[in-house]
């Protein structure tokens, strides 16, 4: 199946946190020695014209968090980050929605961050980017609107880790398929989201400021 | 594509920590009023062969679980209907890195490495669900090197199949071939190389072994 359908073939969204400064230090969390990694499971995923952001069971906010996102292309393990480059299928814009509340209590309890992660609807995403239309992926900006205001305006060349690096890192451990999906974390500038608003996210070529995906979603 | 490729059709595992009193106990955990859920991605299963210990790990333990194969999918599912969705069973191991799984804690960081690497699930094959009369009935069985080292009855549950079943729907649809690891009895411990893992699920009105798996760590 062509990766324009990663969203179906997907058997696993892999994610880093902390891996902007900015976004580390606004969350009082230390950086990083060693890339944070956690899951969301693929029934997170909701693309355009499939329905709306729902807010967890008993929340009234929810944070965004604008990320760019990398989807695998074939099968991948313990390989090098000099390697990554041709396991690269294609990219996308995503938001890691995240239950702020449930997180700092998993946090605080040393409990897994699954539901506050990976609840239904917690991964919007775009089309697929194919590789080929993108020129460096470590110099694209990432931005995010909601209702009309600029809340999240950041560079993939701001990240701590890189593609890459992350690619290899994970591999280690846990085998990519293809189609799979890599969220390579957030800038700064995450806050609530609540019922009915409107977010609007771009993913810029930094050099040419061309376009190369938006997305828009609405919370119910 | 049929049930007992549930290990091809799955996308998500998805596990409930601390649900029998006295592994939450041995480990020194407070007893949850709600379960914990995490979840194993798919590249974990394994279905024959070795487990692999990953990089640099030396304190990797074996967890005995009864797995819970969805049938059909669902969300928001009611208490009580739990059993509609259920397809089938296995016998399961949640395989963790003890060592990375208590620095996580300590820093309030997630499970993913210690519960996630590959080959952290080895499976039996397929249980029909026709074949179990009342789950309440099962016990789970697991020698190491022809040692019993854990032997639990999944009447001992903190939450039951059908709670957990219908909770975790209230967060996380449900797909078919997915999933549902539902926690390990008391008696947990690591293997190193070279070590024969061989577990049972057992019906105890019958007596019957409705499964088995056998694997070694390479």
């Amino acid at each position: 199946m062509s990766l324009k359908n990663f969203v179906q073939i997907s058997r696993k969204i892999v994610c880093v946190g902390r891996n902007y400064k900015e976004h580390a230090k606004e969350l009082g969390n230390p950086l990083p020695q060693k890339p944070v990694i956690f899951l969301k499971p693929p029934s997170s995923y909701l693309v355009e014209g499939g329905g709306n952001i729902r807010l967890p069971p008993d929340r009234t906010s929810i944070d965004h968090e604008i990320e760019l996102g990398v989807i695998i292309e074939n099968k991948c393990s313990s390989i090098k980050p000099s390697e990554a480059e041709d396991y690269i299928g294609g990219f996308c814009l995503a938001l890691d929605l995240t239950d702020r509340i449930s997180q700092q209590e998993a946090k605080r309890g040393g409990l897994p961050w699954t539901l506050a992660k990976g609840f239904d609807t917690a991964c919007p995403v775009s089309e697929f980017i194919p590789k080929t239309s993108v020129n460096n992926a470590e110099n694209l900006q990432l931005q995010l609107i909601v209702n009309d205001k600029l809340v999240q305006n950041g560079f993939t060349k701001d990240m701590i880790f890189n593609i890459p690096y992350i690619i290899s890192y994970i591999s280690d451990y846990i085998t990519l398929d293809r189609g799979d999906l890599i969220l390579t974390g957030t800038p700064h500038g995450v806050g609530p989201i609540t019922h009915g608003d409107q977010l609007n996210g771009k993913l810029f070529q930094t050099e040419t400021n061309n376009i190369l995906t938006q997305m828009c979603f609405t919370v119910e | 594509m049929a049930l007992r490729n549930f290990v091809k059709m799955s996308r998500k595992i998805v596990c409930v920590g601390r649900n029998y009193t006295e592994h939450a106990k041995e480990l020194g955990n407070p007893s949850p009023g709600e379960p914990v859920i995490f979840i194993k991605p798919t590249s974990a299963y394994l279905t024959e062969g070795c487990i692999r210990l990953p990089p640099a790990r030396k304190e990797i333990h074996y967890e005995t679980e009864l797995g819970v194969v969805i049938g059909r999918g669902g969300s928001a599912i009611p208490l009580g209907e739990g059993g509609l969705h259920i397809g089938g069973y296995c016998l399961a191991l949640d395989m963790t890195d003890r060592q990375s799984q208590t620095e996580a804690k300590q820093s309030g960081l997630p499970w993913t490495l210690a519960k996630g690497f590959d080959t952290s699930c080895p499976v039996s094959g397929l249980v029909a669900k026709e074949a179990v009369s009342n789950v309440k009935d099962l016990r789970l069985e697991l020698l190491v090197n022809d040692k019993l080292v854990q032997s639990g009855s999944v009447s001992d549950m903190t939450f039951s199949v059908d709670y957990l079943i219908s909770y975790v729907s209230d967060y996380m649809t449900w797909e078919t071939g997915d999933l549902l690891l539902t926690g390990t009895p008391k008696g947990v411990g690591p293997v190193t190389h070279g070590d024969r893992l061989h577990g049972k699920l057992i019906d105890e009105r019958n007596q019957q072994t409705l499964t088995e798996m056998r694997f070694s760590v390479e």
